[in-house]
């Protein structure tokens, strides 16, 4: 455990983007799973395909691939788009930051958004008839009946989500992101202790989706206290 | 999916190329960050090796500042060309193949690479002239860091050999301990520092002579950066040069290794 010592702040600082990380790519894989829904659920054509599209490239393609084509690709082709503007502009940079938490939730919002498709297609049909029965306009009826029956069918599948977000953010390593596996490296070259260096890595991770497992069951519990005991 | 990455990278490069380059900025350099002793991140924080006192050097003589920006190894020649940073110090070696799509600066270290083995097994491998005997090889299990000098110098010359590609030279390191491949290729100055003088390395040898052959090794390890600079490739090569006579370099050698890394003629 001596090895360990001077590198604990390291490895706090890289919990910290770790941390960082899986909650911006949270915020957006919701949003990205709750637009590909709707373009999936959406009467247009051309939104369907879109959010048909969607699902089958990024649930198709390895994240890592994902992830180097953003950092990458989106640098080059950001400039030349900026440089047609202003030629004087030399590079637009993505900061990996930003390229892999985007990455990491358009590959797990994709799977969110079957998620949420399946979801709202279970709402009880016969809520949605007493609600218009009631003289619920179609937006009050999305608010008060649809998401609310939605989101508790949505919770088990996206508890799964968010153990492989967390455990993605694991991958930004590769583009240069200082996160806990990228410390553990930089550690094991100057100590000659790889196996120390990954186990401390594999708590941090175990920590994380601990957190999160109490987290969902948690809510899972808030959200079915009305009907336990009603099924 | 490399091959697709490298020929996007091209692509994007020359739409880079064909612009306007704006006024000078801080340079950004490039390296890995996890190479020790040539350049990796002490328990403080702080970058320090060999790679990383020739980037100071530098620094000082051309009279920039230096950014540094750790990266993978793999990814490091299309960062470089997608503009992540400007300079690579990062004991790159300056090869043929790299040089159609980088431009590199005189060199500031050898470019060297020997086969490292278990102390137990009797191996065969090389002649007394220092070259490889290649049926010797056959079916012999080797990991080698991918986009290396050692990878393509076993791909053109051993082709019997089974080779295992890895990400960082920390893996092959591993793999080597575990079993799981019979022979390495590396750095010699590393691996002796960092492996064969340690306990872990203690079961294990050199299993061959060091080599060079400068087409695979190149002239040594040099500064890279993008094609055409060829005002900044000057300054950094007078900046070398200037290390090398002022014995500079050789004194950041010696913070690690009893003995310098360069020839005195690369000063010429």
């Amino acid at each position: 455990m001596e090895v360990l010592n001077g590198w604990w702040d390291d490895y706090f600082w890289g919990a910290l983007i770790v941390a960082k990380v899986f909650t911006a790519s949270l915020s957006l894989m919701v949003l990205f799973g709750l637009i590909g829904a709707g373009a999936k659920l959406s009467e247009n054509r051309v939104a369907q395909k879109i959010g048909g599209a969607y699902t089958v490239i990024f649930r198709g393609t390895p994240e890592i691939l994902v992830i180097l084509l953003l950092y990458y690709g989106s640098a080059i082709v950001l400039t030349s788009i900026v440089q047609v503007f202003n030629p004087d502009v030399r590079f637009v940079d993505v900061p990996p930051f930003w390229a892999g938490t985007i990455a990491i939730a358009l590959i797990v919002g994709s799977y969110a958004t079957e998620t949420f498709r399946g979801a709202f297609l279970g709402v009880n049909p016969g809520s949605v008839e007493a609600a218009r029965a009631l003289g619920m306009s179609p937006l009050q009826t999305f608010i008060y009946i649809r998401i609310p029956e939605m989101w508790r069918i949505a919770l088990p599948p996206f508890g799964n989500h968010m153990l492989s977000l967390i455990k993605d953010t694991a991958l930004i390593s590769i583009i240069g992101l200082n996160e806990t596996l990228f410390v553990a490296k930089q550690a094991i070259t100057v100590t000659g202790k790889p196996f120390t260096m990954y186990i401390v890595v594999g708590l941090i991770y175990l920590g994380f989706s601990t957190i999160i497992t109490l987290a969902i069951m948690g809510v899972e519990k808030y959200g079915n206290r009305t009907t336990v005991g009603a099924r | 999916m490399k091959f697709l990455l490298i020929k996007s990278m091209a692509i994007g490069a020359v739409a880079l190329f064909s612009t306007v380059n704006a006024s000078a900025e801080t340079l950004r350099v490039g390296m890995e960050c996890t190479y020790a002793p040539f350049n990796y991140k002490t328990a403080e924080g702080e970058l320090a090796g060999y790679d990383v006192d020739v980037a100071k050097g530098v620094a000082a003589i051309i009279g920039e500042e230096f950014e540094y920006v750790c990266q993978e190894w793999d990814g490091m020649i299309p960062a470089l060309l997608a503009n992540k940073f400007d300079l690579i110090i990062a004991s790159m070696s300056i090869t043929e193949k790299r040089m159609k799509k980088i431009d590199f600066s005189g060199p500031y270290r050898f470019s060297t690479g020997q086969v490292v083995g278990s102390k137990k097994t009797e191996m065969n491998l090389f002649d007394a002239d220092g070259n490889p005997i290649a049926d010797n090889f056959d079916g012999l299990k080797v990991g080698l860091e991918r986009a290396t000098t050692y990878a393509s110098w076993f791909a053109d010359k051993l082709p019997g050999a089974d080779v295992v590609l890895y990400d960082s030279s920390e893996s092959v390191y591993l793999d080597l301990q575990n079993g799981r491949v019979d022979l390495i290729m590396t750095n010699p100055m590393k691996a002796h520092l960092k492996f064969l003088s340690k306990d872990d390395g203690a079961g294990f040898e050199f299993k061959g002579p060091v080599v060079d052959e400068e087409k695979y090794f190149g002239i040594g390890v040099g500064i890279g950066m993008r094609q055409g600079q060829d005002e900044l490739k000057e300054k950094l090569n007078s900046a070398l040069k200037e290390m090398i006579n002022s014995g500079d370099l050789e004194s950041y050698a010696k913070k690690i290794f009893p003995f310098k890394l360069h020839k005195d003629e690369w000063g010429q």
